[in-house]
């Protein structure tokens, strides 16, 4: 299981609404970082290791709701929250089947009927978590669910910033239909994120930055 | 199993002192599940403990080694214990009825078989009829994975309970408690630092203002 990176310059004297930008923005970044072949039901520790992900994110945005704009949030944590239960639905009958093998090579000969017995319908369910998962992962491709949590974190309600109404005033200017909005557009706009957004965006630079985990 | 809802938090508010506030709640929320826990076929307070167990190994994770004491680092091993713990019960629960489950299913599959043997005309059963029949041997290694399961639940269960036994002895709720009110790198020293926080000499225990509430 991959360790959670150091969140950099986290502090516990720093506002908790500067520590919910840093935060989200690292966790979201690991998410996506685990996607690569976790449909592949050869090895395992690929899904696992997203589903890891999929929970430290959901966790830490349980923990920092409040930082957030809570039209933003809502709709963002029900969408981690489905995938961590798509990567969950292929996780499971995974776990199972593997102490099943484990069992099978530990019991007598004269049990592994049994065992098999019991595996087969669970290889049923891997089979359709893997669905789940794909139609999963592909719904948060669609609806670039990465760049709505890179844009989230900037989100985070920091009231000491000057010119709280500038972010108000963003908000009310967008466009109803403009859902995802380019990053880059949003720290030109917005200078009360810019500094927590500055944070976010030297995380994404460096994906594969390896800090030990927490 | 829904979370309780934590008061006061203020995104303006540093960080140390919201994650103490969620600390406090996860807590209690943990510590509500005793004494019902402590019977072993309350399976529905154990997930949920496992849940809380979860919800507070998760904030500690993030804010243990920041924002508070010593003992928090520890705190968050043994509640990381404790959920793997619960969660390992937790499959025995969820994959016992299914072992039986799939039993019956087997069996009356077989049950089918050995009336079908039967002539049509015939006033009982011939016991014979009811043997070699397509999964028998299938249903010795389900016997054996169900007597595994609930054994292993029960040997599980008994490990809990050191398990927590040992948490109430060692005064983990109240260590917590305290390490969560201690602050990383504080500045003015209001009262000592824990036993454990003698090691670390950047930890100064203060009184958060979460702790004076």
């Amino acid at each position: 299981m991959a360790k959670a990176r150091d969140i950099p310059g986290l502090d516990a004297r720093m506002p908790f609404a500067e520590a919910a930008a840093a935060t989200v923005a690292v966790r979201a970044e690991e998410l996506f970082e685990q996607s690569e072949n976790v449909l592949d039901i050869t090895d395992i520790e690929r899904v696992h290791d997203m589903r890891v992900a999929s929970r430290r994110l959901r966790a830490v945005l349980e923990i920092y709701a409040p930082c957030f704009p809570m039209d933003e949030f809502k709709p963002i944590l029900r969408e981690v929250k489905a995938l961590a239960d798509a990567l969950g639905a292929r996780r499971d009958p995974d776990v199972l089947l593997d102490q099943l093998a484990k069992l099978e090579a530990t019991l007598p000969k004269a049990n592994l009927p049994g065992v098999e017995a019991f595996a087969a319908p669970v290889h049923d369910e891997q089979a359709r978590g893997n669905e789940i998962l794909a139609a999963a992962l592909d719904h948060a491709e669609r609806t670039d669910l990465r760049g709505r949590l890179a844009l989230l974190a900037t989100r985070a309600v920091a009231p000491e910033e000057p010119e709280e109404v500038v972010v108000e005033a963003l908000v009310v200017e967008e466009p109803a239909d403009q859902e995802v909005v380019a990053v880059e557009d949003v720290v030109a706009a917005d200078p009360v994120t810019t500094v927590v957004h500055t944070t976010a965006l030297a995380n994404g630079s460096d994906p594969t930055g390896d800090g030990a985990g927490a | 199993m829904k979370a309780r809802k934590v008061r006061g938090l203020e995104p303006e508010g540093t960080l140390a002192d919201n994650a103490e506030r969620i600390v406090r709640v996860r807590l209690d929320e943990l510590q509500s599940f005793i004494p019902r826990a402590l019977d072993p076929t309350e399976v529905v307070a154990l997930h949920d403990m496992r849940i809380a167990a979860k919800r507070l190994r998760y904030v500690l994770e993030v804010t243990a080694e920041t924002c508070f004491g010593p003992y928090a680092e520890t705190a968050l091993k043994r509640t990381k214990d404790l959920q793997d713990l619960l969660g390992e019960i937790h499959d025995c629960d969820v994959q016992l009825p299914r072992v039986l489950e799939r039993l019956e299913e087997l069996r009356a599959a077989d049950a089918r078989t050995a009336r079908m043997r039967a002539p049509a005309n015939a006033d009982d059963l011939d016991p014979r009829f009811a043997t070699r029949t397509a999964n028998a041997r299938a249903w010795r290694g389900l016997e054996t994975l169900a007597v595994y399961l609930q054994a292993r639940r029960e040997l599980l269960y008994q490990r809990f309970l050191e398990m927590w036994t040992r948490l109430e002895r060692d005064g983990f709720r109240a260590r917590l408690q305290y390490a969560a009110s201690e602050r990383v790198g504080g500045v003015n020293s209001v009262t000592g630092p824990s036993q454990d926080g003698n090691r670390d000499a950047r930890r100064v225990a203060i009184a958060s203002p979460a702790a004076l509430r």
